[in-house]
C-alpha cells in the first residue's frame, strides 16, 4: 500500500463542505473517494472520522441526508450542503488560507 | 437553538437514526467490498463497524445518558444475580450512612440552619468580650456568658442606656433590636393556666429581624414604652393550641403572671425567636416588664437606667453593602465611649469590656457552643464506622472482581476502552451504594427519633428538633455517591487490568489461583483493608469503653440521699399572684395535703431539686474568717421546706434538722454541709455559730450540719451549703417557685394525677410543672454522658462485626485460593493443627499489626475526649486493654472457621481438583 497522509486537524469539515459545494448531493463512501482521487491518493479520510464527521454536520447543520438511489441502484443517504453549510465552508476556507499563510511566512527561507 | 431541536428530534426518533446509520455503512461497505473485490478486505479496512457507530452516536451528546442508562439496566441484573452480596452490601451501607444521615441532622438543625427570616445573612449578633473573667464595671449581669479558650469572657448582654446609645447613634445598622429571655410565666387563657417561656423585646425586634405576622399586627415602636397599653404577641403554637387558630384571637386578653396583656399578633409558625432551642410562647414589649417581672434583686427602674447592669441581649441588621468588619469598628468605638463614662476606678478601667460582632444568621450560638464538640466526635465516629464499610464492600468487589475476570477479558478483547469499563463498574458501585443510601434515610429517620428521644430524657421543654429535609436529603445523596466512589475506584481499577488472552482461556471451572502471583497486589490491597479496619475499629470500641466506664461511674456516685421512689414537680404560687404570707401558707397547705395522701411516706419542698443543675450562691459573713484560699467566704444555698432531710434521708450529723418552728419570727436557723463546716469552722462544731447571709448583719445560726448530698451535680465538686427554711423567705432572700418531692411506698408517678388535683383544688390558678421522679432529674443531667455511652456501644458493636466480616470474608477467600497448595502441603504430611496455625498466624499477623495502628492512633486521639469523661483519664490502661483483648478474641473467632475448613481439606480432593 503506498503512504497516505493524515489529513491534518481541523480540516476534514473544510474537505467535506468543499466537495459537498463541488459535486452537489453526494453518499459517504463517494465523499471519501473524492477527497482521495483529487488528492492524488494523498489524503486518505477514515471512516471511522468521516461518519462522526456527517453526523456532527448534521447537528451544526450545515448538511442535510436525504435517502435516494444511488448509482448502481442502491439505497444511500446522500448529504447536501445548506445555505448555512455554504457560509460554513467560506469561513473554513478564510481561516486556512490565513493559517496557511502565516506557516509560508515561518517557513519561508530567509 | 435549532442545534438543541435537531438533537431532541433525533432523540425521539434515534432507532430509526440507528437503522439509517447501519445501512449508510452497510452501504459503504459493499461499494468498498466492489472496489476491492473481496469484502475481508473491505473489513479489514473499514475497521470496527460498532465503534463507528458509537462514535458517530456520540456526536449526538445523548451517548452519556445512554451508556448511564444501559450501565444502570445491566448493574441491576448483576445486583439481582448476587442477591446474598447485594444485600450484606446494600445492609451495612444503609447502616453506614443511616448513621451519617441521623447526626448530620442534629448538625445541620443546630449548626447550620438560618433562621426563617428575610436576608438571615445580614443579621449580626453584638457581643462584648472581657479580659480574663467578667469586666469590673458589670455589676450584675442576667443572660449568659462563656470563656473562650483564651481565657476571656463574651457576653451578648448589654445594658439598656448602651442599648439606646447604640441604636440611636450609628451610620452601619439599619435595625438594632434588643431582646431577654422573661423565663417561664403563668399564662392564663380562658380562665385556664398554664406556664410558657416568654421574651422581652423591644419595639425594633420583629421589624429588624424581618418577620411578617400570621394575624393581626407584631410589637413595633409604639408598643415598647412604658405609658403604652400592654400588648402581647403570642406565637402561632398557642394561637392554634389555645386560640383553636381562629381570628377571634385578637384583642382578647390573656392575664400573664397574672397581669392582663391585649393579644395584638400572631407571630409566624416557623419563627422560634432567635435561639433555635428555645420555645418562647409570648414575645412581650420590654417595657411592660414591669408588669411581668418577679425577679427581686433588681428593681424594674434599675434595669433601664443603671449602666452597671448587663442584661438586654442586641442584635441588628446591617444596611446593605456595610461589612461586618466595618460595621465592628464603627460599633467598637462607639460601645469603648459609652462605657468609659461609666467608669469609676482604674479597675473598671483595665477590665473595660470591649464590642465585637459575630454573624447572625444561624441565631445565637449558646445550642452550637453546647452540642458543636460533642457532635463533632459524634460525626466523627460515623465516618469512621462508613469507612469501614466501604473497606468490606470493597474487599467483597475486589474477591468478586476475581470471579469476573472473564466477563471483563471479554468485554475489554471486543474493543471496550479500560475507562468505559470503570465506568460501568462505578455505575454498579454507585447503584449499590445508592441503593444503601435509600435504605439509609429508613435508618436515619428511626435514628433520629431514637436519639431525640435519648437527648430529650423525659423533658417536657425539649424543643431541638431535627428532620429528614433536603438539606438531609441532599448530603445523604452526596455522602452515598462519594462512597460508591470510594470502595468501586480501586477494586474497578484491579478489575480491569487483566491480562486478556489467558485470563480467556481460562474456562469457567478453572481455578483462579493458577495466577495468584500476578495477584499478590490485590492480597496485599484487602489485607490492607482488614488492618485498617481492625485499626478503626479498635479506636469505637475504646471510645465505647471508655463512656460507658464514665456512665458507670457517675451512676456509682454516692449523692448522699435516697434517690428512689420520689416524685418531684415544680410550682410557683408567685407567679400566680398570692404573696408573702399567704404563698408560705398555701405552700405549707399542700405539704400537709400531700403527707396526708395514703401511700405517702413523706413530703417536702425545696428551692430546686437535687443534682438538677441549679445553683444559686452567695457570699456570707462568718466572725473571725476573712478569706478561704484567698477568696471572700461565700456559700451556695437553697430554701427547704420542713421534714426536707427526713424526706430525703439525708442524716444529720449534728444538731438538729430544718422544722416547722423555723418560721417568720423565730430566730433565722440554718443546716450547713459538712463542706461549710470545715471550711469556715474547721475543727469546731460549728452548732449555735451565727454567720450573716448575702453580706448582711450575722443573724442567722447555724442549727446542725447534714452529711453532704450531692447538691448540684454528680460531677463537680460539692459546694459549701446552707439550707434555709422556706419559712424565713423576707426581703433579702424572697420566695418564689418551689419544688416539691414526695416520697411514696409504690411507683411515684402513679401519684401524679392526685397530686395535680390537690393543686387544682388549693389554687386553680397554680399549673403544676415538671413531673418527673428524683431519680428522672438526676439522670437528665447526665443525658450527655448516657447519650455517648448508648450511642458509642452501638457504633463499636457494629464497627467491630463489619470488621470480623472483613476478616472472616478475606480469610475464607484466601483458604479456598489456596486448597490446592494446602492439599499439597497435606499430602507431603503436614498435621492439621499446623494447617491451622498457617492460617491463624496470617490472621493474628493482621489483627496485631491492626491493633499496633489502632493503638497509636487511641493514644493520640482519646485525649479529645477528656472533657466528656469522669472517674478515669483518656488514656486509662484497662480501657485500651480491655478493647484489644475483645478485638483480639473477636479476629480469633473469625478467623477460626476459615481455618478450620483449610485443614478439613481432603489432600487427594484438592489434588484432583487441580
Amino acid at each position: 500500500m503506498e503512504e497516505r497522509s493524515e489529513i491534518p486537524p481541523g480540516t476534514l469539515y473544510m474537505l467535506i463542505l468543499k466537495t459537498l459545494a463541488r459535486l452537489g448531493a453526494m453518499h459517504g463512501y463517494g465523499i471519501a473517494q473524492h477527497i482521495q482521487q483529487i488528492s492524488g491518493d494523498v489524503l486518505q479520510v477514515e471512516e471511522g472520522s468521516l461518519y462522526p464527521a456527517l453526523q456532527r454536520m448534521l447537528i451544526k447543520g450545515w448538511v442535510v441526508g436525504e435517502w435516494q438511489q444511488s448509482e448502481n441502484n442502491r439505497r444511500a443517504r446522500f448529504y447536501k450542503l445548506t445555505p448555512e453549510g455554504r457560509k460554513q465552508l467560506g469561513r473554513e476556507l478564510r481561516e486556512f488560507e490565513k493559517v496557511m499563510a502565516a506557516i509560508g511566512r515561518v517557513i519561508q527561507p530567509a | 437553538m435549532r442545534e438543541l431541536w435537531r438533537k431532541l428530534r433525533w432523540l425521539a426518533e434515534r432507532e430509526q437514526f440507528d437503522r439509517e446509520l447501519e445501512e449508510e455503512m452497510r452501504h459503504h461497505l459493499a461499494l468498498k467490498a466492489e472496489e476491492q473485490g473481496s469484502l475481508t478486505v473491505a473489513n479489514r479496512q473499514f475497521g470496527n463497524v460498532t465503534l463507528w457507530k458509537e462514535k458517530s452516536r456520540a456526536m449526538w451528546t445523548w451517548t452519556f445518558w445512554e451508556q448511564l442508562g444501559q450501565d444502570i439496566r445491566y448493574g441491576w441484573r448483576t445486583m439481582n444475580a448476587n442477591r446474598l452480596f447485594t444485600s450484606m452490601a446494600v445492609i451495612s451501607l444503609a447502616l453506614g450512612i443511616g448513621a451519617n444521615t441521623a447526626i448530620y441532622s442534629f448538625v445541620d438543625a443546630i449548626m447550620l440552619r438560618a433562621l426563617p427570616v428575610r436576608h438571615a445573612e445580614q443579621l449580626a449578633i453584638v457581643n462584648w468580650r472581657a479580659k480574663g473573667g467578667i469586666s469590673a464595671v458589670v455589676d450584675s449581669h442576667s443572660g449568659s456568658n462563656y470563656r473562650e479558650p483564651g481565657g476571656s469572657t463574651t457576653s451578648p448582654d448589654y445594658p439598656y442606656p448602651a442599648f439606646e446609645s447604640l441604636r440611636d447613634h450609628n451610620q452601619v445598622f439599619s435595625n438594632l433590636f434588643g431582646y431577654a429571655g422573661a423565663g417561664r410565666l403563668n399564662l392564663m387563657v380562658d380562665g385556664q393556666a398554664e406556664l410558657g417561656e416568654g421574651e422581652y423585646v423591644t419595639g425594633g425586634y420583629f421589624a429588624g429581624l424581618g418577620v411578617r405576622p400570621a394575624l393581626g399586627r407584631l410589637i413595633g415602636p409604639e408598643d415598647d414604652k412604658p405609658v403604652a397599653a400592654p400588648v402581647v404577641t403570642i406565637t402561632y403554637g398557642l394561637w392554634q393550641r389555645r386560640f383553636a387558630g381562629k381570628d377571634e384571637a385578637l384583642g382578647k386578653t390573656i392575664l400573664i403572671n397574672g397581669k392582663p396583656f391585649t393579644v395584638a399578633g400572631v407571630s409566624p409558625a416557623e419563627f422560634f425567636g432567635v435561639e433555635p432551642q428555645s420555645a418562647p410562647q409570648v414575645f412581650i414589649p420590654v417595657h411592660q416588664l414591669g408588669l411581668v417581672d418577679l425577679n427581686p434583686h433588681h428593681s424594674v427602674e434599675s434595669r433601664f437606667t443603671d449602666g452597671h447592669f448587663y442584661w438586654l441581649d442586641i442584635m441588628g441588621r446591617l444596611k446593605p453593602g456595610v461589612s461586618l468588619a466595618q460595621a465592628q469598628t464603627e460599633m467598637a468605638a462607639r460601645f469603648q465611649q459609652w462605657a468609659l463614662s461609666t467608669v469609676r476606678n482604674d479597675k473598671d478601667r483595665q477590665t473595660l469590656p470591649a464590642l465585637w460582632l459575630q454573624e447572625g444568621g444561624s441565631g445565637v450560638d449558646s445550642l452550637r457552643r453546647q452540642y458543636s464538640k460533642p457532635l463533632y466526635i459524634l460525626m466523627t465516629m460515623v465516618a469512621l464506622i462508613l469507612l469501614i464499610a466501604c473497606a468490606n464492600i470493597a474487599n467483597l468487589l475486589l474477591a468478586r472482581s476475581a470471579a469476573r475476570r472473564r466477563e471483563m477479558a471479554v468485554r475489554l478483547s471486543l474493543g471496550a476502552g479500560r475507562l468505559r469499563v470503570i465506568r460501568q463498574l462505578l455505575t454498579e458501585s454507585i447503584l449499590l451504594a445508592l441503593c444503601g443510601g435509600a435504605l439509609g434515610i429508613v435508618v436515619a429517620a428511626l435514628g433520629i427519633r431514637a436519639l431525640t428521644l435519648l437527648l430529650a430524657n423525659h423533658q417536657d421543654d425539649f424543643t431541638l428538633g431535627a428532620q429528614v429535609d433536603w438539606h438531609v436529603l441532599l448530603f445523604t445523596f452526596l455522602v452515598a455517591v462519594a462512597t460508591g466512589f470510594l470502595f468501586g475506584l480501586a477494586p474497578a481499577i484491579q478489575a480491569t487490568r487483566v491480562d486478556v488472552t489467558p485470563a480467556l482461556k481460562e474456562t469457567r471451572a478453572s481455578n483462579p489461583h493458577a495466577r495468584q502471583r500476578r495477584f499478590g497486589m490485590r492480597f496485599g490491597l484487602s489485607h490492607l483493608l482488614v488492618v485498617a479496619q481492625i485499626a478503626t475499629s479498635l479506636l469505637l470500641v475504646a471510645a465505647a469503653g471508655l463512656f460507658v466506664r464514665t456512665l458507670v461511674n457517675l451512676n456509682a456516685v454516692d449523692v448522699g440521699f435516697n434517690r428512689e421512689n420520689i416524685l418531684l414537680f415544680s410550682l410557683d404560687g408567685a407567679q400566680a399572684g398570692y404573696k408573702e404570707r399567704a404563698l408560705k401558707e398555701f405552700y405549707a397547705e399542700l405539704q400537709q395535703r400531700f403527707r396526708s395522701l395514703p401511700g405517702v411516706r413523706g413530703a417536702t419542698m425545696s428551692q430546686m431539686p437535687l443534682v438538677s443543675n441549679s445553683w444559686d450562691s452567695t457570699d456570707v459573713k462568718i466572725p473571725g474568717v476573712s478569706k478561704v484560699d484567698g477568696k471572700e467566704p461565700f456559700t451556695a444555698y437553697m430554701q427547704i421546706g420542713p421534714q426536707f432531710f427526713e424526706t430525703m434521708q439525708i442524716p444529720i450529723l449534728l444538731g438538729r434538722p430544718i422544722a416547722q418552728r423555723d418560721r417568720q419570727g423565730a430566730q433565722a436557723a440554718a443546716v450547713v454541709n459538712q463542706v461549710f463546716a470545715q471550711k469556715y469552722f474547721p475543727g469546731v462544731s460549728p452548732v449555735g455559730r451565727h454567720f450573716g447571709f448575702g453580706g448582711k448583719a450575722e443573724d442567722t445560726e447555724i442549727v446542725g450540719v447534714a452529711r453532704t448530698p450531692r447538691y448540684d451535680s454528680l460531677k463537680d465538686e460539692i459546694p459549701p451549703v446552707v439550707y434555709l427554711s422556706y419559712l424565713q423567705a423576707g426581703e433579702s432572700l424572697p420566695l418564689r417557685g418551689m419544688y416539691f418531692e414526695i416520697r411514696t411506698g409504690g411507683d411515684p408517678l402513679a401519684l401524679a394525677n392526685t397530686v395535680r388535683k390537690i393543686v387544682h383544688e388549693v389554687g386553680p390558678r397554680v399549673p403544676v410543672a415538671d413531673v418527673t421522679t428524683q431519680a428522672r432529674r438526676i439522670d437528665q443531667t447526665i443525658v450527655q454522658e448516657r447519650t455517648f455511652a448508648d450511642l458509642c456501644t452501638c457504633f463499636g458493636a457494629l464497627a467491630l462485626a463489619m470488621a470480623c466480616v472483613g476478616l472472616y470474608g478475606t480469610m475464607a477467600y484466601a483458604v479456598t485460593r489456596r486448597t490446592s497448595e494446602i492439599g499439597i502441603r497435606m499430602a507431603l504430611g503436614a498435621a492439621r493443627g499446623q494447617i491451622v496455625w498457617m492460617v491463624m498466624r496470617e490472621v493474628l499477623a493482621m489483627a496485631g499489626v491492626g491493633l499496633l495502628i489502632g493503638s497509636a492512633a487511641a493514644w493520640q486521639t482519646t485525649a479529645f475526649l477528656k472533657s466528656f469523661l469522669f472517674g478515669l483519664k483518656p488514656d486509662d490502661p484497662l480501657t485500651l486493654g480491655a478493647a484489644a483483648a475483645i478485638l483480639i478474641l473477636c479476629a480469633f473467632l473469625a478467623g477460626y472457621a476459615p481455618a478450620r475448613r483449610a485443614s478439613r481439606v481432603e489432600p487427594m480432593i484438592a489434588l484432583r481438583h487441580e
